[in-house]
């Protein structure tokens, strides 16, 4: 590569410190990384009111169009909007190839595995994973054995989370495999900042994302045949990722309908509209397992349509995703996967895991008692940055009051050491400061084996300095992904 | 090109209907409001004429209003019209509904109406009465019609022709059309006196009616349902109240009439029903027929000759009796 010219920063990044940390934007501190420095240059040149001035700008567009998420537990202002840092996060063409690949085989295998147990179980008598452990998992749903689903795809749309460690390498940190949210932040980014920015796109060739709702919607219709109609289910205005369910089927141009909105009738999924009922054929849902049905599941969900899980396994109406997939991003499974890769596939995985102890070994449960001040300890179904513990951040008491919780329910907890995530710069106030980072990209299966991802994701930041969780529930943010054309 | 789309979600239609409701509420409010407080700064006289108790005959809440305050002055009438969250007719009740019952169904609507519905509620949260009577009632007033005008012009320009926006203007056309009605009502009421002295109106008035006050009362009717000027235009022989009924109730032209609602309504019921291709009527069609018979069989002097004040209590009931029809042809789920 010809080195770019030596631009010497002395603007915004002239006390920029990447403090040993990979950084997504900066080789070292001089240096940005070659497909960085363009963008590097350009930003270092504003002045800190040229950028606060753009973070108004961004800010009053997000409050505006009401893009929020939800916060739980707290009566007053639930509507927030996500902090959105305007400093982009940038992918090479190499990476981003090396990155598509892995997640590809990996949802792959992940449909095959999830296919596998609700069938033959060939992988649990073959004793490459343990039964018990699948068989028991709290979202295996014993009563869709032998259920058959469209072209045998059970995760139709993955969010799998990325890290990258201290040398670079991207390694998956967990997958959401049931109803993975933040896509919409990923689209509504880009168009933020290309309003607020648009003199940063000239000079680079950035990957557009737009055609994410498309394809999405593409997958949901190869569900049923013909002319099917497509619905999209959400718990309601009040669930957190209600601005997402609503933007999803506007850019679909499908119907958000809620539970109440549906009704079965001889196993066949009906909505009630001005002119009478309308037969329902796939449903995006984006309400979990537990309240899909009050008739199978929680009999006190009201979000729910009572018969639609018969009527799902009558194979009259499609679910994406479909039910019982949270046993393929289970936490104490996770470490299954690289097997799972190799059992079905034939194949080395392409991305990194992160080392993982499970608390139902022994052995391992042993090691995380004794090094807990060491690692993460993490619920193995809780998701958003809840029921987790950061050992190296935590207090004694913290520690031992969440080993009593891990010793009480060993099989429910996972440890993993802490990963220096890599972190991206990000404005505070007048200067840049490096935070961390992760990344969601978004995978779309089809019934067909077609897999799509759109080119990049939703970069998560902690802005809390020294902060390694991400989720907007915990004080998280985002940035706009750029993936570069090659 | 995609196959129109005919039949919506009932809830969606539901809310499409009580956005349109809430907005026409919110602006027919702010104009009514402002009508009164503008035009008993000039004379006492009038003042007296266009008392403040007027609003809650119009707006039919004067038992709510008598639990919540001990009096009917300037501050307390405006204070429960434009900022009581307890009345859910005021306006920043109406703003509010209005922004959750388009963020209940953004996905329907266009996102620009999303946005200026909820651009509207967060302006609207830093004004308060203290701030309107300090800083200028008009502008205040002025913001409110602004708001609402922006959302309907956007609608027009934004979202497809089809059963969201045919909900949207048939809610907004019954409450336009339901408010002239009980703005005329109270109003001839309160007037009445100060025009003919007994209480009469004979049937070939004279080309000047009463003096100047009286003038001045039937502009501010006019004034607070938006039809002064288009008044003008109609009737170059100046304003008696005989006029100013013919034109609020009978007109086919100016858009916040009664007939002109009933037939906005009428449309967007047929759109809705899709008439062509059914010989059934939906009760809610016949109810709107009905409605429409009752204001095609007389003119302006058989009204008044019979009882202005049972006519438009009849209309009243007619459009309760559509509204009515309305939910059971198409909103209850």
């Amino acid at each position: 590569m010809k080195p770019s010219h030596t631009h010497v920063l002395d603007g915004l990044f002239a006390k920029y410190q990447t403090e040993g940390f990979y950084d997504e934007l900066f080789e070292d501190l001089e240096k940005p990384h070659g497909h960085c420095s363009k963008l590097v240059n350009a930003l270092d040149r504003l002045t800190p009111e040229d950028f606060r001035g753009r973070c108004s700008l961004a800010d009053l567009t997000l409050v505006n169009q009401g893009i929020t998420f939800t916060v739980y537990g707290n009566e007053q202002g639930i509507e927030k909007p996500f902090p959105v840092d305007l400093v982009p996060r940038v992918v090479q063409a190499s990476d981003w190839a090396h990155v598509e690949k892995g997640l590809k085989q990996r949802v792959r295998a992940l449909n095959l595995f999830l296919h596998d147990v609700y069938h033959e179980e060939k992988i649990l008598r073959d004793g490459r994973i343990p039964r018990d452990l699948i068989v028991n998992a709290p979202n295996y749903r014993r009563s869709f054995k032998d259920a058959d689903v469209p072209g045998n795809v059970y995760v139709h749309i993955c969010g799998t989370d990325l890290i990258r460690d201290h040398d670079g390498t991207y390694r998956v940190l967990e997958d959401n495999c049931r109803t993975p949210s933040g896509v919409s932040y990923m689209l509504e980014n880009r168009l933020l900042m290309m309003r607020v920015f648009p003199s940063l796109f000239r000079e680079q060739r950035v990957c557009p994302i737009d055609a994410y709702p498309n394809l999405l919607l593409k997958k949901l219709r190869q569900l049923a045949p013909g002319d099917p109609t497509v619905v999209l289910l959400t718990p309601g205005i009040f669930n957190s990722a209600y601005f997402e369910h609503s933007f999803l089927a506007m850019q679909m141009g499908i119907q958000l309908v809620e539970g109440r909105d549906l009704f079965v009738e001889k196993n066949i999924v009906f909505m009630k509209t001005t002119r009478g009922p309308k037969r329902v054929d796939v449903i995006y849902r984006r309400v979990d397992d537990d309240f899909l049905d009050p008739l199978v599941f929680r009999g006190d969900s009201v979000l729910g349509v009572p018969g639609l899980v018969n009527a799902y396994r009558a194979g009259t109406v499609a679910l994406a995703n479909g039910i019982g997939t949270g046993v393929a991003d289970d936490k104490s499974v996770y470490p299954y996967v690289p097997e799972m890769i190799r059992y079905y596939l034939g194949e080395e995985p392409v991305l990194e895991q992160v080392e993982t102890f499970v608390g139902w070994k022994p052995k391992e449960l042993e090691y995380i008692l004794d090094h807990a001040h060491e690692l993460v300890i993490k619920c193995a179904n809780e998701s958003g940055g809840y029921g987790m513990l950061m050992g190296p951040q935590a207090s004694k008491t913290e520690v031992a009051d969440f080993l009593v919780q891990v010793r009480a329910n060993p099989r429910n907890y996972i440890a993993q050491p802490l990963i220096s995530l890599s972190r991206s710069p990000c404005f505070l106030g007048d200067h840049f400061e490096g935070r961390h980072v992760d990344l969601r990209p978004y995978i779309l299966s089809g019934p067909d084996g077609e897999i799509d991802i759109v080119p990049g994701g939703l970069t998560r930041v902690a802005l809390r300095k020294g902060s390694y969780v991400v989720n907007s529930s915990q004080g998280g943010g985002s940035k706009d992904t750029w993936v570069l054309h090659k | 090109m995609g196959s129109p789309q005919v039949a919506m979600l009932s809830r969606h239609a539901d809310s499409a209907y009580w956005i349109g409701r809430y907005v026409e509420r919110s602006e027919a409010t702010a104009r009514m409001i402002d009508v009164h407080y503008h035009f008993g700064l000039e004379s006492g006289e009038v003042a007296k004429a266009l008392r403040w108790s007027s609003i809650l005959a119009i707006s039919g809440l004067e038992k709510e209003f008598a639990e919540l305050y001990d009096k009917e002055d300037e501050a307390s009438i405006l204070q429960f019209f434009a900022f009581d969250e307890r009345n859910p007719s005021s306006i920043k009740s109406c703003i509010r509904s209005a922004r959750e019952n388009a963020r209940s169904i953004r996905d329907q609507i266009s996102s620009e109406m999303f946005e200026c519905a909820n651009r509207t509620y967060l302006a609207y949260g830093p004004w308060n009465l203290e701030r309107v009577l300090a800083e200028s009632p008009f502008e205040f007033f002025q913001f409110v019609k602004d708001r609402t005008l922006l959302f309907q012009g956007i609608m027009n320009r934004t979202l497809m022709m089809g059963p969201t926006r045919d909900f949207v203007d048939c809610g907004r056309f019954l409450e336009r059309a339901d408010q002239t009605a009980r703005i005329l009502d109270v109003k001839y009421f309160d007037l009445l006196p100060h025009y003919s002295g007994e209480g009469v109106i004979s049937d070939s008035e004279p080309i000047s009616v009463g003096g100047p006050i009286d003038i001045h009362g039937w502009t501010a009717v006019l004034k607070s349902v938006g039809a002064y000027e288009a008044f003008c235009k109609s009737y170059s022989e100046g304003v008696t109240p005989k006029r100013v009924a013919e034109f609020l109730i009978l007109s086919r032209q100016f858009p916040a009439s009664v007939r002109h609602g009933a037939l906005r309504v009428q449309s967007c019921l047929d759109r809705i029903s899709n008439r062509s291709d059914s010989d059934k009527l939906k009760s809610a069609q016949i109810e709107t027929e009905k409605l429409l018979l009752m204001l095609n069989s007389k003119n302006a002097n058989d009204i008044i000759r019979e009882g202005l004040h049972e006519y438009l209590e009849e209309i009243g009931e007619r459009f309760e009796l559509v509204g009515e029809a309305v939910y059971r042809d198409f909103l209850e789920y």
